[in-house]
């Protein structure tokens, strides 16, 4: 008749008193089960939508402080010397947070719309919208502006065909997330970039339209020849270029026409029309049109009052030799290995910036409509806290009342040699025992009541917490916009409720028992203090 | 006969309304085993603390007590009490919510002596020796008589293998009858099994039928 034993009789044999612990601890039970329930689905909801986002943290400049920090120049020597060295995101911070391995790639992009060559026309993909009939009826749109001269001028303006998406780094979030896959070839490498080489990628619908395979070559033109382009001497030849298709891609935006704005999408805004080159590819290419408008204005400026230092200074002459110089990165996409490492990873990198670096983890949004998930979090917690305090007072005390009326049998144990820790543990099996069957019970009912508790409360923070969203503007279709560059994810608060789901899981279940046997635990604390102090003579004379 | 307890120099006192007052002055006494002992003495004459002194439920203010020629405070109070002795209370002190013969187990159970191994069976046939049948030992103690308790405490106290045995007015709540039944079995337990039987009593009865009478007095056990 081990202690184990005896405390399984006691439970079993006292029943009035069983029933009524049991009971207690069905109803502490179902109130742990409905807190820890409606906390870890607005966590997890919270977690699988992070989760659903991209992993970006974005680097650029904080144009605030860089206004602030100006206007407080006053001497004007010293506010031009700031604007000559004006901040920059410099390549060899992006390549730094390359090297921490939470970083799968960075995007720096530049977008640039590009033409077909004069000769042997790349046909681009066609939508056969209203747009392009447009394009086809009047060859483009009238435009107005001043020349060089100043004189305002009138031409046609032809527009742009393809979409040019340039990066520093050979990778990209587009296709490191598979939002575009590489069917055939390859991505350009760092070498390319470094060099400049004349390479791209282009879309399998583009390749097949115009039969081109990987290593074949297609012309482009990096502008059409206007009026302004021919007074600088720039010719057909200066602005076209060749270059080797080294990858075809496929992408997941097709544009259908049952898409909203398809009729005014141009061709350019189709991803099927969108090139991938790296960003020197582009500089290369726009270097002898850049050299000419140069030369011109440096030719035209000198020794009059126009000229200034900047065209005077052939460190400011597009060269090969000054590309990278010369080469402006605005803001960084950076992708992380983990949506849930993002909040970290901008932490362990703030403290470190430079004076108007900024390094968002763009959560802003996110947290904002988080936040009626986080007060519903909030006071789940501390309805948990609340009850399990509570709970170990009361069960305290019982426990503490109980012993008082259990001292004989304590005195009659501790006199035949039981030691007090077996004493102790008895009643600490006991309380155990009761408590296992009051959560066993209550995970059933906890878990009916947790769910439609947690919904109801949910609706009435919503509605009372009034979080709004603003409307985004489509674009064309299936969210592709040509110009964004902005790689966050759009989330709104459906995403965020359409996660939330109270289910009593075995994880909840599991710390429900650890939680009850802590209780119990603790609730034996005071108790088996009292037994210490117990003297089994004093208890035994004053029974006889 | 052999000595099983000896009593040296024991003083014990306690503090009454701020007045010590000594209940055991420079006690000596020595027990031999296999008898069966009454210790008589008027009310307050400590004959209680004595008991519980002797069954290492209490310590001496000075003095020492040897089981076997062993300081029971170098055995360990709580050793002593699992191992070496069992006491039988008036109150039976059973516990209510086992059955009787579970109550017989549980000094099994606590004791580190050598049992055998089909304890119930055991437990069982104890019982049975002192009158509590199987469908007895079965009931909860609290649906058995006085007699029938005691004896189940009486049980229990052999139950752990000990050799001696206390028992503090064990037939205070006893008829005539029930106490001469239970003061045979004592006997038979000294005379027919070994076992040295200390027995804290008023009765007369009780002391007439015991081997050896020991007075209390002024603090000081005396051979009657």
């Amino acid at each position: 008749m081990n202690f184990i034993n005896r405390a399984i009789k006691n439970v079993s044999r006292r029943m009035s008193k069983t029933v009524l612990l049991i009971l207690t601890f069905f109803l502490i039970s179902n109130l742990v089960i409905i807190g820890l329930g409606v906390s870890k689905a607005s966590e997890s909801a919270k977690i699988l939508t992070r989760q659903k986002m991209r992993a970006v943290v974005t680097y650029g400049l904080d144009y605030n402080k860089i206004w602030q920090y100006a206007d407080s120049i006053e001497d004007e020597d010293e506010l031009e010397e700031f604007y000559n060295n004006y901040p920059r995101v410099r390549l060899e911070e992006v390549s730094a947070f390359l090297q921490d391995e939470r970083v799968k790639t960075a995007n720096t992009v530049n977008i640039n719309m590009w033409y077909n060559d004069s000769q042997n026309s790349l046909d681009f993909v066609h939508l056969n919208n209203q747009a392009e009939e447009d394009i086809d009826s009047n060859g483009g749109q009238s435009c107005w502006y001043d020349d060089v001269t100043g004189e305002q001028t009138c031409e046609t303006y032809k527009n742009p065909l393809f979409l040019i998406k340039s990066n520093m780094f050979p990778d990209m979030i587009e296709f490191e997330d598979g939002e575009y896959q590489i069917v055939s070839g390859r991505f350009y490498t760092q070498q390319e970039i470094d060099n400049g080489a004349l390479v791209c990628l282009i879309s399998e619908n583009l390749a097949a339209l115009n039969g081109v395979s990987v290593g074949d070559s297609i012309t482009l033109a990096v502008n059409y020849l206007a009026g302004y382009m021919q007074q600088f001497g720039v010719t057909a030849e200066d602005l076209e270029n060749s270059f080797e298709v080294i990858g075809i891609f496929s992408h997941n935006q097709p544009i259908t026409p049952d898409a909203p704005n398809f009729n005014y999408c141009y061709p350019y805004e189709n991803p099927d029309n969108m090139i991938f080159m790296p960003s020197t590819t582009i500089y290369m290419a726009q270097l002898p049109m850049q050299q000419k408008q140069f030369d011109y204005y440096a030719e035209m400026y000198a020794g009059t009052d126009k000229s200034d230092d900047y065209y005077n200074d052939p460190a400011n002459r597009p060269s090969e030799e000054n590309m990278e110089s010369q080469m402006y990165i605005n803001d960084v996409t950076l992708l992380l290995n983990d949506p849930m490492e993002v909040e970290d990873f901008v932490k362990d990198y703030q403290a470190s910036l430079s004076q108007f670096a900024s390094l968002s983890a763009n959560n802003e949004e996110f947290n904002r409509l988080a936040k009626p998930l986080d007060t519903l979090s909030m006071y789940a917690n501390f309805i948990v806290w609340l009850v399990i305090i509570n709970a170990i007072v009361i069960i305290t005390l019982v426990t503490a009342l109980t012993l008082k009326t259990r001292e004989y049998e304590i005195g009659v144990l501790l006199s035949i040699g039981a030691s007090k820790f077996k004493v102790i543990a008895q009643f600490f099996i006991e309380l155990a025992i009761v408590a296992i069957l009051g959560f066993t019970l209550s995970v059933v009912s906890g878990s009916l009541i947790a769910k439609k508790i947690g919904n109801t409360v949910l609706e009435y923070q919503i509605a009372s917490s009034e979080v709004s969203q603003d409307e985004d503007y489509i674009y064309n279709n299936n969210g592709f916009d040509p110009w964004n560059t902005d790689y966050t994810t759009d989330i709104s608060l459906e995403d965020l409720v359409a996660e939330y789901e109270v289910r009593i899981s075995p994880i909840i279940i599991g710390e429900i028992y650890v939680l009850g046997l802590g209780i119990v635990l603790i609730s034996v604390i005071i108790p088996s203090f009292m037994i210490m102090r117990y003297n089994p003579k004093k208890i035994l004379m004053n029974q006889n | 006969m052999a000595e099983i307890l000896r009593l040296e120099n024991i003083n014990y006192s306690y503090i009454d309304g701020g007045y010590e007052r000594q209940i055991l002055k420079d006690l000596s006494f020595a027990f031999e085993a296999g008898k069966f002992y009454t210790v008589l003495g008027p009310s307050g004459s400590g004959k209680t603390t004595l008991l519980s002194l002797v069954a290492g439920l209490d310590t001496a203010k000075s003095g020492k007590i040897y089981f076997d020629g062993k300081d029971i405070n170098e055995i360990g109070l709580h050793k002593f009490r699992r191992n070496d002795i069992s006491i039988v209370f008036q109150q039976y002190n059973l516990i209510s919510y086992l059955t009787a013969v579970e109550n017989v187990m549980l000094a099994m159970a606590e004791t580190d002596n050598e049992l055998p191994k089909d304890k119930k069976n055991v437990a069982y046939n104890l019982l049975e020796r002192f009158g509590i049948v199987r469908s007895k030992a079965d009931r909860m103690v609290n649906q058995l008589s006085g007699g029938e308790q005691q004896r189940v405490a009486i049980a229990r106290s052999l139950a752990s293998n000990v050799n001696l045995i206390f028992a503090d007015e064990p037939t205070g709540n006893l008829d005539t009858a029930t106490e001469k039944e239970i003061i045979s079995i004592f006997k038979e337990l000294a005379h027919d099994f070994g076992k040295t039987i200390i027995v804290v009593t008023h009765s007369d009865t009780v002391s007439a039928m015991s081997d050896q009478r020991v007075l209390l007095k002024d603090g000081k056990l005396t051979q009657i």
